[in-house]
């Protein structure tokens, strides 16, 4: 019985996306016009794609510069938040400065920060680390903040520093609300790198994406939303199983995560 | 936390920020930025203000605010709807959860291009886009927040008489209330963000096309005008919102 139910849930966002496929394709084969290929047509369409070495060059590019930004922000994220989360005066200094930049679209930056620094990486870098940082902060600031006194005061007794009471008691305790936020801004550096490349119109997964629109190419266009939605859904699934190792002892709160742009 | 606490924190909180622009008017006004890369901040709040007040900028922003708020509307009637109806009944929650499972973490704009192709340049592609980016905040709130509901609620309910049908309106909606709002506010913000972008990528009008146009002329000043725009709009926008939450729900424990 438990392993016919576990089976099921392990199958049905499979099952799910066969089914929004199988839809789309019914769509399309109604519509019937030039500017909707069917599924099947796109997903022919996905080789060519991943065969054609420019483009392959320029997903990878993407990769590697959402894989940076990503790294950097958390790399000092996590202990910002930890910081705020632990010290009253930290997070009175922080708090207002997020709030404030909070209702800021990070991609919508990218034209002046090209303005700036020039059409290279560190742009598109930038823009990335800027959209993952705020939610890796903020919910390493609620974890920290969680934390149970008692521990850190047995901690202190038996002789702790503040730093190795930060390593050794606040980081494990607020890794499950840590994890996440690196969960939510994973999803967001993929979005953020998609969103500017699409306005920057430079190089990249969101430039093939317009590029093809723009010729006229449907095909493309869908198989190229079919490997961006790919990306999704597999990294987010990869984060979930890394997650789910670090943390074995703590159930989420939510088990997808509340993305945003 | 006294009177005096608060106040210190207040100000301690306004330092970064007041240093930030301080640290821009420097840069601007030493030279180190030339103006037509960083143009002064007293430039770009008077031209702020100076757009505010034109007719034509005020265009652009009804247009956004009109993309924003029917996205928004549509997206918590569905996502309210859904979430409810996924929460209530296990046969929706199979079918439910494992298609959110896998559309929450696609990258909706990577759709913007399909809806161009299905529904053209004008609103309908842009209201779509923010309703696919902010209905599952909402929807997943809202599910979690009425399968939190308790259950001794719902039987002492049924045990007062009241009829199944009447159950979801009576007990489980208003349960689910303050984590509803919470997903409206994350979706609210979400759309301000999310039509702003859709704008810039492409459109003939709103906010984010009035920063594309200055970008692609070189002019700094108009470039943060816009932006600053929007980020207000999000701020005031959710600042609304809690209003209406903590109206609504007076007499709550704050969460």
């Amino acid at each position: 019985m438990m392993t016919a139910r576990t089976q099921l849930s392990r199958t049905a966002p499979l099952l799910a996306c066969l089914g929004l496929l199988a839809i789309w394709q019914v769509a399309a084969l109604i519509l019937d016009t030039d500017s909707f290929p069917t599924a099947l047509q796109a997903i022919r369409a996905i080789p060519s794609i991943l065969g054609d070495k420019e483009s392959l060059i320029n997903i990878l590019a993407s990769l590697r510069r959402m894989a940076i930004g990503f790294g950097v922000a958390i790399l000092l994220s996590i202990p910002l938040g930890l910081m705020m989360g632990r010290s009253r005066i930290v997070a009175a200094f922080f708090n207002p400065l997020l709030m404030v930049t909070y209702p800021v679209p990070k991609a919508a930056l990218m034209p002046i920060i090209m303005l700036w620094l020039g059409v290279g990486d560190v742009a598109k870098m930038l823009v990335i680390f800027l959209g993952v940082s705020l939610p890796v902060i903020f919910h390493s600031f609620q974890g920290a903040r969680a934390v149970e006194e008692k521990m850190l005061w047995s901690g202190a007794a038996m002789g702790l520093s503040a730093a190795q009471r930060m390593v050794r008691i606040v980081l494990p305790a607020a890794l499950p609300e840590i994890l996440a936020g690196c969960r939510t801004g994973l999803v967001l550096a993929l979005i953020t790198m998609i969103t500017s490349e699409m306005i920057a119109r430079q190089s990249g997964a969101g430039n093939i994406l317009f590029n093809a629109l723009d010729m006229g190419q449907y095909d493309t266009v869908f198989a190229m939303i079919i490997i961006v939605g790919a990306m999704g859904i597999g990294f987010d699934a990869a984060f979930e199983r890394l997650r789910s190792r670090l943390v074995r002892w703590s159930e989420p709160r939510f088990d997808m995560p509340l993305g945003f742009a | 936390m006294n009177a005096r606490a608060v106040t210190s924190d207040v100000l301690l909180g306004i330092l970064p920020i007041a240093l930030l622009v301080a640290l821009w008017q420097a840069l601007a006004s030493f030279g180190y930025a030339p103006a037509t890369l960083l143009p002064p901040p007293g430039l770009v709040f008077t031209r702020l203000i100076q757009q505010l007040a034109s007719s034509g900028y005020q265009q652009e922003i009804a247009a956004t605010l009109f993309r924003l708020f029917a996205g928004f509307l549509i997206a918590v009637v569905v996502g309210v709807a859904i979430g409810l109806a996924a929460a209530t009944s296990p046969a929706v929650n199979a079918v439910v959860r494992p298609i959110v499972r896998v559309l929450a973490p696609l990258p909706k704009v990577a759709l913007y291009p399909a809806l161009l192709l299905l529904l053209g340049f004008g609103h309908a592609s842009k209201i779509t886009l923010v309703v696919a980016d902010a209905l599952f905040p909402i929807l997943l709130s809202t599910y979690y927040g009425a399968s939190m509901v308790e259950q001794k609620l719902i039987w002492s309910a049924m045990a007062a008489g009241t009829p199944r049908r009447q159950i979801l309106f009576k007990v489980v909606l208003p349960a689910a209330v303050p984590s509803i709002l919470t997903g409206c506010r994350i979706g609210l913000v979400i759309s301000c963000i999310v039509v702003f972008l859709a704008e810039m990528i492409t459109s003939t009008d709103g906010l984010g096309h009035v920063l594309v146009t200055a970008a692609r002329t070189f002019q700094a000043v108009d470039m943060f005008v816009p932006l600053i725009t929007i980020s207000l709009l999000g701020l005031i926008l959710n600042a609304l919102l809690q209003a209406v939450r903590s109206y609504l729900l007076r007499g709550f424990p704050e969460v």
